[in-house]
């Protein structure tokens, strides 16, 4: 397969907006309304299914109407790659009009993948932010991964899909050493978890009953990289309270768990069928907690383009907590 | 531990909700049934309650914790439009529901809500904070505040706020008279006076385009418009005393006008936005009563048939009387005297059995100063944004764009954002916003003491000449866009009214 020049993609680009017009002015006389707020690259594997991402892509664009390039790695092999363009409509307003954001599709070799970034470049929308989703674990492990990269304003990965939870997160500190603007699915994951628990110190009496130390435990399936930032950043926001906390992880836990304790306090959220307890001297509060799918939790990245400092400090700290326990 | 929860991840967590109880006058009620309890139901739903977060209702109706509790899992099933019942999260919402009976003038009643606010302290360690809501007839507001007073319940070791709903007076000197007693117990900066949210504020001064545009050099006129399908639905005895005039316009409409039309606020901060907002209010024009009567339209709709079915006339309605002068729509010409806006006609008009249910501003933009183009829309078809509050909150934009093919024909096209489908959720009810910034302590969307004083100058002239007139009632069918009077207040400044 020949090699696609970004000028027949852009060519393509605007045929479609032209055909997609077309097709309107049949039906009706309202038009196409074009809406864009990012350029979102999506990397993934060819043998993923192809419906599953194009489904979580569509959902997401009524909220970031993206022109997204999704980039399919289809393994080893000979130099090859290929392209199309097309676009994803909805129809929000009472059927009135339709409205249109491009997407772009390109299939590429492993041989390849060092062809990608200069066609990627070109095809960025002008003066919009560029979001990189790695799917594909083995993206970052490319040597084509800084060139990528680069492109990117940020960076969305997910930890939780890397087979070792340590160096993952070892891996992910070093992006951020170097000056990118990462996202951790594994860490989205447990914004619900995090929140509840901080619903919990909205009640100043709780917060001064805190003592001086703390002992942090979290229970989840395995010692994963979602068990070691929830650990790393209670514990260091009891530390910027000044309570010392000691963290561990009890990676066989049947249900997953954080519990925290010092003094004569204790909190414990637990995740229990559907729903997460959160428990305070007894006290039970249950709080709705559906399992994140791909769609919500890149909803939550996808509003995030700057710097996440919550985020940004826990990760290091876990990294260091990973290494500490290994 | 610092007074800053260091569990905080701004960017990340939905605003934060201070443990609190919320003590519902009037909880048997329509308002607490249809609006109140679903838009709570539906922060536990969006995990935005705190733990400690509980309920009191009361009213005179005798009902243990448990009828209480059931007929609110009624209401939250039958009135909450977008969200489904869970009934694990129900039975923990549930156990935070608590119901006192008693009558609103009985000093036995506050006695009684003190001590299960000292319980629910203890047991659901609400913080001490405590919330009023009077979702009472008016007329009780009064006697709810001073029964907390004498009780002693407006002082506690958390914060102690209260909520009041519309209509705030019947006029300048009973909304005086009213603010006056509450502030014998409440200062005001704890009083929250209802009003409805606003994304307006953002539209406008998040965005540095419009303001160059926005005054009279650009704006030639501003439509605001609270068209409401429904009759009174059985509220007919408490709307015969009040009208459209006093029901809408006053409050909500003259409020949304303030928004549209204010200066820039300093900040977001509820004082700084409150301060424009009154400003305005007291630059309206006052009108003499020669002037209102060509620059007002009262009206009150008949009976007709809507959709194949009969739809009773206003007089019709249970609790209206056979020969009631009440005003079921209202329809005024309003300027105001600054040099933004000095002769730019501000059209505001609101009524029941309207066609549709629909809020809205139209900003109507002056023509292009040169018709340029051949053809019947070349200059008829000025630029116009507008601005929806409900049913879809979102903002359009009409521009006229050349028709592709040969030749210069033009078309108006229309550029839409809809709050709903552009952020792919949905947006909050106005209860629920109102309900989550008086948790809060955020002030700005509710109307300030001063401001309800402003609103009632402009009002009460016109109540006050309406009072003198005969009107021919009814003078519109029900189902239709208002009395013909209407058109013709428009159509001597040459314009229409826009059917949304």
């Amino acid at each position: 397969m020949a090699v696609a020049p970004p000028e027949k993609i852009l060519k393509e680009l605007a045929d479609l907006w032209v055909n997609t017009g077309k097709q309107q002015e049949g039906e009706a006389a309202h038009g196409v309304l074009r809406a864009c707020t990012m350029t979102l690259m999506v990397v993934t594997e060819d043998s993923e299914d192809p419906a599953g991402l194009g489904e979580t892509i569509a959902a997401l664009m009524p909220e970031h109407p993206a022109r997204t390039i999704v980039i399919r790695l289809t393994g080893a092999g000979e130099r090859s790659i290929s392209q199309r363009v097309f676009a994803q409509c909805w129809m929000p307003f009472g059927q009135r009009r339709q409205i249109c954001c491009e997407q772009v599709e390109i299939v590429c070799s492993d041989a390849s993948l060092g062809d990608v970034p200069s066609i990627v470049l070109p095809l960025e929308v002008p003066d919009l932010p560029v979001v990189l989703w790695c799917r594909s674990p083995r993206l970052l492990e490319a040597p084509e991964f800084p060139a990528l990269a680069a492109v990117a304003r940020r960076i969305v990965v997910d930890s939780g899909a890397m087979s070792n939870a340590s160096a993952a997160l070892n891996r992910l500190a070093e992006e951020t050493k170097r000056g990118r603007l990462l996202g951790d699915l594994a860490w989205t994951r447990l914004t619900r978890w995090r929140q509840a628990l901080s619903q919990i110190f909205e009640d100043p009496r709780h917060a001064g009953r805190l003592a001086g130390s703390a002992r942090i435990t979290i229970g989840d399936g395995a010692v994963t990289t979602r068990a070691i930032y929830m650990a790393a950043w209670m514990a260091g926001a009891l530390e910027s309270a000044g309570v010392k906390a000691e963290a561990r992880i009890a990676s066989h836990a049947q249900h997953a768990f954080a519990e925290l304790e010092s003094g004569d306090f204790r909190a414990r959220l637990e995740r229990q069928d559907g729903h997460l307890a959160a428990t305070v001297d007894g006290l039970s509060q249950c709080v709705l907690l559906t399992k994140p799918d791909d769609y919500l939790l890149m909803r939550e990245e996808l509003g995030i383009l700057g710097r996440d400092p919550v985020f940004e400090k826990t990760l290091a700290s876990a990294a260091r907590f990973a290494y500490a326990t290994e | 531990m610092p007074d800053q929860n260091p569990f905080q991840d701004p960017l990340r967590f939905e605003r934060r909700l201070p443990p609190c109880a919320v003590v519902i006058f009037g909880a048997n009620g329509d308002l607490a049934k249809r609006k109140l309890m679903p838009a709570l139901y539906r922060m536990a739903y969006d995990r935005r309650l705190a733990p400690g977060f509980a309920i009191v209702g009361t009213s005179r109706t005798p009902l243990t914790d448990d009828q209480f509790r059931d007929r609110m899992k009624d209401a939250v099933r039958d009135f909450s439009e977008d969200t489904k019942l869970d009934e694990d999260l129900w039975k923990t919402f549930a156990a935070g529901l608590h119901y006192v009976s008693g009558d609103i003038g009985d000093a036995a009643l506050y006695q009684r809500i003190g001590q299960k606010l000292g319980e629910l302290d203890r047991d659901h360690q609400t913080g001490g904070n405590a919330l009023f809501y009077l979702s009472t007839q008016p007329s009780q507001y009064a006697h709810a505040a001073q029964g907390i007073g004498a009780a002693g319940l407006q002082h506690g070791s958390g914060f102690r706020r209260l909520v009041v709903e519309k209509p705030f007076g019947h006029d300048l000197a009973s909304a005086r008279e009213l603010s006056d007693r509450l502030h014998d117990v409440f200062a005001e900066s704890d009083v929250y006076r209802i009003d409805h949210y606003l994304g307006i504020l953002a539209f406008r001064f998040g965005n540095g385009i419009f303001e160059p545009l926005w005054n009279r050099r650009y704006i030639n006129h501003v439509e605001i418009t609270a068209a409401e399908s429904i009759g009174v639905e059985g509220r007919g005895a408490y709307y015969q005393e009040a009208g459209a005039l006093a029901d809408m316009i006053q409050n909500h409409l003259l409020q949304v006008m303030a928004t549209i039309a204010m200066e820039p606020s300093a900040s977001f901060r509820s004082g700084s936005v409150r301060d424009e907002k009154s400003k305005l209010l007291r630059s309206m024009k006052p009108m003499t009563p020669d002037e209102i009567r060509v620059n007002s339209v009262a009206g009150q709709y008949g009976p007709s048939r809507i959709g194949g079915e009969d739809a009773a006339g206003f007089r019709q309605e249970p609790g209206v009387a056979p020969a009631a002068t009440t005003d079921t729509y209202a329809a005024v010409t309003l300027f105001v005297e600054n040099w933004r806006w000095a002769g730019v006609p501000f059209y505001v008009r609101t009524g029941k059995r309207l066609p549709k249910r629909v809020t809205e501003i139209g900003i109507h933009f002056n023509s292009a100063p040169l018709a340029m183009f051949d053809g019947e829309l070349a200059d008829g078809a000025p630029n116009l944004l507008i601005v929806r509050i409900q049913p879809e909150e979102g903002i359009s934009l009409k521009f006229l764009s050349k028709q592709p093919g040969a030749g210069m024909k033009l078309r108006p096209v229309s550029m839409d954002f809809n709050y709903g489908s552009s952020f792919g959720e949905r947006s909050p009810s106005a209860y629920e916003t109102l309900l989550l910034d008086a948790l809060l302590g955020d002030a700005t969307l509710y109307t300030r003491q001063d401001m309800v004083e402003a609103s009632w100058a402009v009002v009460e002239p016109i109540q006050n000449v309406w009072r003198e007139m005969r009107f021919n009632f009814p003078n519109y069918a029900a189902g239709t866009w208002g009395p013909a009077e209407a058109d013709a207040m428009l159509a001597r400044r040459g314009h229409t009214w826009r059917k949304p």
